[in-house]
């Protein structure tokens, strides 16, 4: 098992290895993403100061910035650890579609001629397949911590004391979600024969997922029915985490770990469904 | 240990989407060390047949089995004993000849070091040496079909299925792509079986030969022994479109035994072709109808397929009933899902 698994794994790599292409236009959304749409919707409580009214005190910027960003500094740096789940999801969409490619050009034919067991055939791609998301997700989080030193440019500002604890829980929290995202897509990719509906099927389900959300939108302004529905949403646990390392714990009512549990459900869940369709569709004998 | 490398089908039969007989109460037997060929028509259900024999395909009835295995019991099993050279491509373009094999090797479970020494073997026999870096995607049509066949034979099988290897391969391809089946015959007493409908290849390259047509077998043999099964000389004469029928006059010749009239010719199976044209040409005249043209011909496997199935051996065929009804089952289960 152990050696089909490798071998299945070093092909993924090789591949995305000698497609850059893909690997530049997939860090291209996020960059766009932090450097135009965070850009033009930074604002802080001194945006809406108006001109000759007194400066909002500390305590009230504070209260604010609780209300309105969970305890974030400003939305920039709100915004910019909802990114990282925004990413980590987005990022693995379209894992399953390159099951569908290799389908289609016979390739899975020939991975299925062997006896190599269908753990070794999901997990390998799934291993490669999550890879991507956590690497663009550090990315992300290390672009946006790089603008907050460069001149004219909002970026990510960390207001809560960083230790190793909390660095470890923000690298479960984006591995927890990539996995979970990417064992979805791929077990559409194992399920489904024709691109289009791969594509139908993973856009009409990647919207609502990241709009239900709090990953970009002020947690202030929404309303109170959305943010219900958000508090069960994963990639929402994912960047609870990610925002209480980063700004603290006041604005939430739990823990890290309690949201990592969450998380974690939600991903033991997902391979467990993944687990059952793929074993069919996978089985020795079609 | 008399099993192996033996191929065994009893009354195979598949069934697609609960009516379409692709495969119909199909038995054989395969030697092991022999080359055995799988002859018919597009459609007619080889591919069907070999996906059944190398654990791709379950059968609706029937069983196989493969060099002592039972195919349903132990797929996996089977699977490590048999190499499938698939009828399309299936080695990876975006990787090089040497890691397509590498790859393949790690599938079969076989360690790296060990794996990357057979794949290195492999090139150098398949003649791909020059290649061996250079990507799948780069290689002449020849050169994919030998990458395929060193995949396949990557794990060392004592079984060996090639369906239609040669298709869309130059004469000259299909040529050294068979010296390289010959020579693994020859050096590794492998079995091999192959699906063709080249009645060349079938006939120059197979020890024993099944006919298939319509999803059944209907013959076996060595290509020598359907051959004298059509028996003595083929001619064929050429009349005028609204001839009279001379049928039964052609019949009352000496040493004729069989006439097929189709389209405006005599199709005769005869003892001798030299003592038969002069009377039959005479006897066509006498009765007012012209000979157009007379070919005599020794029998071929195309005489063979006609005198078995009825009809013309074409190598061309569009999509029959079969195919359509596969791919119309898989459309159908895209849409399912």
């Amino acid at each position: 098992m152990l050696r089909e698994l490798a071998a299945l794994t070093r092909r993924e790599y090789l591949k995305l290895a000698r497609n850059p292409q893909a690997i530049f236009t997939s860090l291209l959304l996020p960059l766009l993403y932090l450097l135009l749409f965070g850009q033009g919707f930074h604002i802080s409580l001194t945006s809406f100061s108006l001109p000759g009214a007194p400066p909002p005190t500390p305590a009230t910027i504070a209260a604010f910035n609780l209300a309105y960003f969970r305890g974030a500094p400003d939305y920039y740096s709100y915004f910019a650890a909802g990114m990282v789940g925004f990413v980590a999801v987005t990022a693995t969409l379209f894992i399953g579609a390159n099951v569908i490619f290799d389908k289609l050009f016979g390739i899975f034919k020939r991975t299925r001629g062997t006896p190599a067991p269908s753990a070794a055939v999901f997990g390998s791609r799934l291993i490669a397949g999550a890879t991507q998301p956590i690497a663009y997700a550090f990315f992300v989080l290390g672009l946006a911590l790089v603008f907050a030193h460069v001149p004219g440019l909002a970026g990510l500002t960390v207001t809560a004391p960083i230790t190793v604890v909390s660095v470890l829980e923000i690298v479960v929290a984006i591995v927890l979600l990539s996995l979970m995202f990417a064992t979805l897509f791929l077990t559409f990719g194992i399920l489904l024969e024709v691109p289009q509906t791969y594509f139908a099927a993973v856009n009409l389900l990647n919207l609502p997922v990241l709009l239900t959300s709090d990953a970009l939108y002020p947690w202030g302004s929404m309303p109170q029915w959305l943010r219900n529905v958000s508090q069960y949403n994963p990639v929402s646990l994912a960047v609870n985490v990610i925002r209480e390392t980063l700004f603290g714990s006041s604005a939430y009512p739990y823990g890290p770990g309690i949201y990592l549990l969450g998380l974690l459900a939600w991903t033991v869940v997902l391979i467990g469904i993944a687990i059952f369709f793929v074993r069919r569709a996978l089985r020795p004998l079609e | 240990m008399a099993m192996e490398g033996t191929i065994s089908a009893e009354h195979l039969v598949k069934v697609y989407d609960g009516k379409i007989r692709a495969v119909d109460d199909v038995s054989f037997e395969v030697k092991a060390g022999e080359v055995f060929g799988f002859l018919g028509p597009n459609g007619a259900g080889k591919t069907t047949t070999v996906s059944m024999l190398s654990a791709g395909l379950r059968p609706t009835s029937g069983r196989a089995v493969i060099d002592g295995l039972e195919v349903g019991a132990d797929p996996e099993e089977v699977k490590r004993r048999i190499g499938v050279i698939f009828q399309e491509t299936t080695a990876d373009g975006d990787l090089t000849g040497l890691e397509n094999l590498e790859i393949a090797a790690g599938c079969y479970g076989i360690p790296v070091a060990e794996g990357r020494a057979r794949a290195k073997v492999l090139i150098e026999q398949m003649q791909l040496t020059e290649a061996a870096d250079r990507y799948a995607k780069t290689y002449s049509g020849g050169m994919r079909r030998r990458l395929e066949l060193a995949v396949g034979l990557v794990h060392n099988p004592r079984v060996l299925f090639l369906d239609e290897p040669t298709l869309g391969l130059d004469p000259q391809g299909r040529a050294g792509f068979w010296d390289f089946i010959q020579k693994l015959k020859k050096e590794n007493g492998m079995t091999v079986f192959v699906t063709t409908h080249y009645l060349d290849e079938a006939d120059g390259m197979c020890d024993r030969i099944a006919i298939i047509d319509h999803g059944k077998i209907v013959a076996t043999g060595t290509p020598n022994e359907l051959k004298d099964r059509v028996g003595g000389d083929v001619v064929t004469l050429k009349t005028g479109t609204g001839a009279a029928e001379i049928t039964t006059l052609l019949q009352g010749l000496p040493g004729v035994h069989s006439i097929q009239h189709t389209d405006g010719s005599y199709r005769a199976k005869v003892q001798s072709g030299e003592t038969f044209v002069p009377l039959a040409v005479d006897t066509a005249t006498r009765a007012g109808v012209g000979v157009t043209g007379v070919t005599v011909k020794r029998p071929s496997l195309d005489e063979v397929f006609l005198d078995f199935t009825g009809r013309e051996y074409r190598e061309e065929e569009g999509p029959n009933a079969t195919d359509r009804a596969v791919m119309m089952n898989r459309v159908r289960g895209a849409l399912r899902r």
